[in-house]
């Protein structure tokens, strides 16, 4: 029987750079297929040569046995084929129902007729979200959700999941699983990208790892464990290195004193401090008001105008209305949404970098220095190993990884006393998440005020040298990584 | 001009410092039951004023100070001296002496060389407000009178009034001559003299440590504290126990800012349902209501917020903290009004709790 798509020595080439490079890959009906491998290691263009969001520039595509060339995403539709992205492709201004239906309107339709049919095709999938909310206002999670389930309604043969499960609770994640096994009942494939080595392991019935756009295994995944896994995708064994903690550090002076802060229900009298020389860890579920907290503080969000709470960058009670003036103060903000507020996609890395030290110059001056741009950009590319041809490599043609460690390099370019990272490692594979982790310790060693917002407990439980639990917009705990356990910080969060 | 303008305008909006906010329990201050979860020592109806000297351990309970007998702090307890009113304070000296402060405002002093001494002024000033007593090393007696217009068990009324009455004197026995060493202080609550004469006295309505010397201002050492900071007492390692009797709350703080709904609120509702701090775990229906302080399930979480709380903080040799014991809101050993270290454990007085607890202790003074 043919494979439902199979690639012969496909390959990609990026500006010469080959990001896939000869792979041969089949998927077949009804399976759930896991591709797994380091940020760069070709799964994502692999994916999108499937789903005919990119062409390949070598080798050989097969659907049902015959040879296709997608020249756009609907002809790959047309086959069957769907891919939902990491990063949603919704129309923000738009509602759910709208969203879930959008190309698929009749001249004159029934508003009413589409949301009732939104809200009961939401259900059957056991999504709680709702199909009069206007995207923009969903959160990653419920955005995710909606993306999924547009997939889902164009009744695909082969779903080609991008990390679909790196902004849902683990609530979420069980109802997800739970829709990805109907799917597959029902005679539909699926291709499933993640970084989540368990949940690979967990879900899927055979697993293909790439490494630097090669393919190294395919398998049951049955015959795969954790730690071959790793060795097969990054090449050396990094068991050791991710998770393991060393003694945590003893807390230095306050440099973020957060009272009382509120806004709206997302953040309600919101109360803790994060000490210098330390890394301060808060978990929550997703809408316990962490990121909002963290964008009042970088001046990215306002706090309630009246008793909305103080925030003091060591004894000074501050207020900042625009980030820049908290960049100035030391505070930096590293986004959990690196595409939509982490950089500019279309710039290069020289010039995302620069952007990010102007920010921090109290005078920018009128006289751009290219060869100073250029050394800054060598100097961090060197510094935090990213990968990409030279300097002048735009950060949209970057690998997921690659792309989080450009963001996390513009604002220590901007020289922060206090750094707050959100999410620092969704969507980022082993080997850089053990790289974004040693970075993470390192400033804390340098004796700058971290705090890591992350709903990973793995990540929280062996970065932190203080937990918090964050839920319904406060902290409601603080445990210290010694004592604390999965149990008890999900319990302070849930409950 | 511009500065009159901005006041007006944080003083509107409830921000700057007019924001009503309380620093956070986290850090060394970070949450634990190490109080709730500690073994208790005795039961007794509203403890407070733990002294030790030698074998003699007293403590005060209402009319009585009571004596844990020679066998040590586990024996039971006996009366030591009883007297017509309650006890606010206590103070042991080497030779035997007794210090007594009683909420009706007099000081006796029993036993020793000056038995039988009766004080009813200091310095021409009614004592009213006996709140902590200490004999130094030269046998004089130090006095903290918390306020001029309240007694002891009125210190709800003194903190809604917003006093800053209080004052701390140096009085010699011998000659019976007073002298003020501080005065205009905000309920002083505790007094610790430090090895080198430096006598320091904690605050409670200004929630912070002050060190005091005649002649010159108060000097803080520790501000901004989560709570009212009561007694002190002194540790083995050269440091400090400073005993928190009640946490500070956003909703305090705002109805302390608001004068005319105070006065209101002091002049028709009872003070045991006042929106003021609490010894005491809520209890009954009719308190008022805890800003998500609402029970989920039946069950009071232990971040709610709440008007009472126990915590015990211990304080380094520099006077910062390193330690600290919690009883928190879903727990019932609040007011914690004494602390003393005896023996490697430290013993704390829950007079909220009514209870005498003993947390055994580490060679860092943690809990082990």
């Amino acid at each position: 029987m043919t494979a439902l798509i199979e690639t012969r020595s496909i390959s990609k080439a990026y500006r010469g750079v080959p990001a896939v490079n000869q792979v041969s890959f089949t998927l077949e009906r009804g399976e759930i297929h896991a591709l797994l491998g380091e940020n760069g290691a070709g799964k994502s263009t692999l994916t999108k040569m499937m789903a005919g969001v990119v062409q390949p520039t070598g080798g050989e595509l097969l659907v049902d046995g015959r040879a296709v060339t997608y020249a756009n995403p609907a002809e790959a539709l047309r086959d069957g084929i769907v891919m939902v992205f990491q990063e949603t492709s919704l129309v923000p201004s738009m509602t759910v129902a709208q969203n879930l239906y959008l190309g698929d309107e009749s001249f004159f339709n029934r508003l009413r007729g589409l949301y009732i049919a939104a809200q009961q095709f939401l259900q059957s999938l056991n999504f709680n979200v709702d199909p009069w909310a206007t995207v923009a206002t969903l959160g990653a999670a419920k955005k995710q959700m909606v993306e999924i389930a547009r997939a889902v309604r164009q009744n695909a043969r082969v779903i080609i999941f991008d990390e679909p499960t790196a902004s849902l609770t683990p609530e979420e994640k069980h109802h997800f699983f739970a829709l990805i096994r109907r799917l597959t009942a029902r005679g539909v494939s699926i291709v499933f990208i993640s970084h989540a080595l368990e949940e690979a392991l967990q879900i899927s019935d055979r697993i293909t790892i790439l490494r630097d756009g090669e393919h190294v295994s395919t398998d049951l995944a049955a015959n795969f464990s954790r730690e071959r896994i790793i060795r097969e995708m990054v090449g050396r064994d990094l068991t050791g290195a991710l998770y393991s903690r060393s003694r945590a550090r003893l807390p230095g002076k306050p440099a973020l004193d957060v009272r009382n802060l509120s806004m709206g229900q997302a953040v309600r009298n919101n109360s803790f401090t994060v000490y210098s020389g330390q890394v301060t860890g808060v978990f929550g579920l997703i809408g316990s008001g962490r990121t909002e907290t963290a964008k009042i503080v970088a001046g990215i969000l306002k706090r309630d105008f009246f008793h909305g709470g103080e925030v003091r960058i060591g004894a000074d009670p501050v207020r900042y209305r625009v980030p820049r003036a908290a960049i100035l103060d030391g505070v930096c903000y590293v986004t959990e949404d690196r595409k939509l507020e982490g950089f500019f996609e279309t710039m290069s890395i020289a010039e995302n970098l620069q952007m990010g030290e102007l920010t921090a110059r109290s005078h920018s001056g009128f006289v751009l220095r290219m060869a100073e741009m250029q050394t800054l950009a060598d100097e961090w590319r060197n510094r935090l190993a990213i990968r990409s041809g030279d300097a002048d490599a735009r950060v949209i043609e970057l690998s997921g990884g690659n792309q989080q460690k450009v963001v996390i390099a513009k604002s220590l370019v901007q020289k922060p006393s206090v750094i707050i990272f959100d999410e620092p490692t969704r969507g980022v594979d082993v080997g850089a998440i053990a790289e974004i982790h040693a970075l993470i310790n390192r400033l804390a060693d340098d004796g700058l005020a971290v705090m890591v917002i992350s709903s990973y407990l793995p990540e929280i439980l062996n970065l932190s040298d203080r937990i918090l639990v964050s839920q319904r917009g406060r902290i409601v705990e603080e445990f210290s990584p010694e004592t604390a356990t999965q149990e008890n910080i999900m319990y302070a969060a849930v409950h | 001009m511009i500065a009159a303008a901005r006041d007006m305008f944080q003083r509107w909006r409830g921000s700057g410092r007019y924001a009503a906010a309380v620093p956070p329990m986290d850090g060394v201050l970070g949450p634990n039951q190490l109080i709730e979860e500690a073994p208790l020592l005795l039961e007794t109806e509203a403890p407070d004023n733990l002294v030790a000297d030698g074998d003699l351990f007293l403590f005060s309970t209402g009319n009585r100070v009571m004596r844990l007998g020679p066998a040590g702090p586990d024996a039971a307890p006996e009366t030591f001296a009883k007297f017509e009113h309650p006890v606010s304070a206590l103070a042991l000296a080497a030779d035997g002496a007794l210090a007594v402060g009683l909420d009706s405002g007099a000081i006796h002093v029993k036993g020793g060389p000056h038995d039988g001494t009766v004080l009813h002024e200091l310095g021409g000033r009614d004592i009213v407000c006996p709140t902590e007593l200490l004999f130094d090393k030269a046998g004089s007696l130090l006095v903290a009178l918390g306020s001029q217009q309240n007694p002891p068990s009125r210190w709800r009324h003194d903190l809604m009034e917003k006093n800053a009455s209080g004052s701390v004197w140096r009085l010699d026995l011998a000659s019976g001559e007073p002298s003020c060493i501080a005065d205009g202080l905000a309920w002083p609550a505790g007094m610790l003299a430090g090895h080198d004469g430096q006598l320091t006295v904690s605050e409670s309505w200004r929630n912070r440590l002050v060190d005091v010397c005649p002649g010159t201002k108060p000097k803080v050492s520790l501000s901004d504290l989560p709570g009212y900071p009561g007694r002190l007492s002194p540790a083995s390692d050269g440091g400090a126990w400073l005993s928190v009797f009640a946490p500070r709350s956003q909703l305090v703080e705002f109805v302390l800012r608001e004068d005319d709904y105070r006065c209101t609120m002091m002049a028709e509702v009872e003070p045991d349902l006042w929106i003021a701090p609490s010894l005491t775990a809520a209890q009954s229906f009719l308190e008022p209501m805890q800003l998500g302080g609402l029970k989920q399930l039946g069950v009071l979480k232990p971040w709610a917020p709440t008007r009472s709380y126990g915590l015990a903080i211990g304080l380094d040799c520099k006077g910062m903290p390193r330690a600290s014991f919690h009883s928190r809101a879903d727990g019932t050993r609040h007011g914690i009004t004494s602390a003393l270290e005896i023996d490697g454990r430290l013993l704390l007085a829950s007079k909220g709790g009514n209870a005498i607890v003993s947390i055994t202790l580490d060679e860092h003074g943690a809990a082990r």
